[in-house]
């Protein structure tokens, strides 16, 4: 039903292809940039051609051309996209994983417990998500690892509200005073009857999240504090461009390939998040069927 | 109203200690070695000591709660501790470039929430018509555009190709008449002291620096305030009292502006907390691609050296300004919405 609206509706459609089309570069990296014989232990590695910072056009050997410190820009997009669902996935992944066993044990338990868990949830909101990130990744030191773990750190908050407030309504229900009636453990209870009842939202939440997450995760690699250098990621890519996009005097425009091609990475990858998740809250959202 | 704001005070406290809580344990990750530059306050301290010195100078070798104490003693005196790579204390360093990132926001705001609660009420009025496809389409691309590559290619464009928005704060003669004594320094941003100092070719130099990252700040905001104005607007348009106010003869301007646009704001207001948690964050990034000197540029700096001493203070900084806003926010929102007070 909510998978026949989203075919029906031609902007998530392309937003599905897309994602489509980066699942399957995902999968086909390696037949697709096949990682060279020397480091083929380490193929998140990206391979560089040559010596000096200077990028170099596209050629037929690197079809989008070597970015600065001639590492391949092709490579490395083909092996970023790995990089881009891994991240993303693990994040969304854990942070959901953490809210929901927060929010709902709090809005279980409720009281004063529910109270002082939402003050401390309330905290952890006030920050700004980037900024909080750049802390703990600074500190933590450099690594898509401690990258995940300060996303992780600063998402779970939004899932814990979310599932706190459906859970409040239904331990009230009739069927969860039966199941507590009839002696069923309290861990039981919360598993068998109700999450199964609270748990949709999250997840619809959780899939509109996936591109914002994998933004802020090559914010901070666009940054510097994400992967190490030379590690198959986006944002990295990205940074390289950066003292190379005010081009030649004679051509500004000579080294477009640096930031287009893993900007069009990133901006499509997202895009195509972003629309299937602007469509499924339209369709979710019966305020406006009306 | 009254005792609304005095609960609102009442609580800032109980957030402040909560921030600074938080900061506090990420500096617990820290090794008492690592924390110590956070302590010193010039370089002049290091001579003739050893680090095992200054840490038990320091108390970092102290339990958790006597550490915690003495900090925020430190802070209430205001010491944020020297930081290295801006070779200034933190709080000078806060200061000279705070004006410049308030500068930036307060030139962003605007553009944000006009144009993002004008082209929401146009996607609604004309729902599922092409008019709407066309504003939600700019701004699903808006939303997707990380801030960062949609500058470097403002940049590439505006600047690289065109030459029109330079980056930085000021062109170099501008940046020369400002540092001699005849241009008063009145707020430190260029905008108003160039008015205040009667240089109008210096303003016009200041905006022409703002224009860039005040658009790539406000796209994606644009898109996000689109969408709540939009889907508060439908809802709103479908009340009963929409009706009635079409039924006894109100023309559609008086409707559309007084009773439904009203009513819809609420939801852009509750978001508007978040929205200014938002673009403090991308103001790290913005100044960053366009080397605008505020406290975005030297927070990511700080970070890519490691100095945490700066780290924690313009995190703390943050924290605090953040309190604040979320006041203000809180207060604007019993203003427009009066059932708020009564809770």
């Amino acid at each position: 039903m909510v998978m026949k609206k989203l075919l029906r509706n031609p902007l998530s459609m392309i937003g599905l292809i897309l994602l489509l089309g980066f699942v399957l570069v995902a999968i086909f990296a390696p037949w697709i940039a096949p990682t060279p014989e020397n480091n083929k232990n380490d193929p998140f590695r990206v391979p560089r051609y040559g010596w000096g910072s200077n990028p170099e056009p596209p050629s037929k050997a690197h079809p989008m051309g070597l970015t600065q410190g001639k590492y391949d820009i092709f490579y490395g997009i083909v092996w970023g996209t790995r990089t881009a669902f891994q991240v993303g996935l693990i994040v969304t992944g854990l942070a959901c994983l953490v809210g929901v066993i927060i929010g709902s044990t709090s809005a279980y338990i409720g009281g004063k417990f529910d109270e002082v868990v939402m003050r401390f949830v309330d905290v952890f909101m006030s920050f700004p998500f980037l900024i909080a990130a750049i802390v703990i990744t600074a500190i933590l030191g450099r690594g898509l690892d401690k990258v995940i773990f300060a996303l992780v750190i600063f998402r779970w908050t939004g899932y814990a509200r979310l599932i706190r407030g459906s859970v409040l309504q239904v331990k009230e229900e009739e069927y969860v005073m039966a199941a507590r009636a009839g002696g069923v453990s309290h861990p039981k209870i919360v598993t068998r009857h109700v999450l199964p009842n609270t748990i949709f939202p999250v997840l619809i939440q959780a899939s509109m999240n996936m591109g914002s997450i994998v933004v802020t995760a090559s914010t901070l690699s666009f940054l510097g504090l994400g992967a190490p250098e030379g590690y198959a990621d986006w944002g990295q890519m990205i940074s390289f461009a950066r003292n190379w996009i005010l081009g030649t005097p004679d051509n500004p425009l000579t080294y477009w390939y640096t930031v287009i091609w893993p900007g069009l990475a990133i901006v499509l990858f997202v895009l195509s998040w972003n629309l299937i998740g602007d469509a499924f809250r339209d369709i979710m959202d019966p305020r406006i069927q009306g | 109203m009254l005792t609304y704001i005095a609960r609102r005070l009442l609580f800032l406290p109980v957030v402040l200690i909560g921030v600074t809580l938080l900061v506090f344990v990420a500096m617990s990750l820290l090794s008492p070695y690592q924390l110590v530059s956070t302590y010193i306050k010039s370089p002049e301290e290091l001579k003739n000591q050893s680090l095992d010195d200054l840490v038990r100078k320091y108390g970092l070798d102290q339990p958790a709660h006597v550490r915690y104490m003495n900090w925020m003693k430190n802070l209430f005196r205001g010491d944020l501790g020297y930081s290295v790579s801006a070779s200034m204390p933190v709080k000078e360093a806060i200061a000279r470039r705070f004006p410049a990132t308030i500068e930036l926001a307060l030139f962003a705001v605007i553009p944000v929430v006009f144009g993002g609660i004008w082209l929401g009420t146009i996607s609604a009025k004309n729902y599922n018509k092409p008019l709407d496809h066309l504003s939600r389409t700019f701004a699903i691309i808006g939303w997707s555009l990380p801030d960062f590559v949609f500058g470097l290619i403002l940049l590439m464009v505006f600047y690289g190709v065109l030459g029109w928005f330079p980056p930085g704060r000021l062109s170099m003669w501008a940046d020369t008449v400002v540092l001699t004594g005849d241009f008063v320094r009145y707020t430190g941003m260029n905008t108003v002291d160039s008015l205040l100092n009667g240089r109008p070719d210096i303003f016009w130099d200041a905006v022409r620096h703002l224009i860039a990252p005040v658009i790539t700040l406000a796209y994606l905001w644009w898109a996000y305030l689109l969408r709540i104005t939009r889907s508060s607007m439908l809802e709103v348009m479908n009340k009963d009292y929409v009706r009635t106010a079409r039924a006894k003869g109100l023309t559609e301007k008086v409707v559309a502006n007084r009773h439904i646009r009203r009513n819809a704001m609420i939801p852009v207001a509750t978001v508007s907390g978040s929205m200014v948690l938002g673009l403090l964050g991308g103001v790290v990034i913005v100044e960053t691609v366009f080397d605008y000197k505020g406290i975005g540029l030297l927070t990511a700096t700080g970070a890519q050296q490691l100095d945490y001493t700066l780290i924690l203070g313009t995190t703390l900084f943050y924290g605090m300004l953040l309190v604040l806003i979320n006041l203000v926010v809180d207060l604007l929102y019993a203003v427009i919405d009066p059932r708020v007070r009564l809770e």
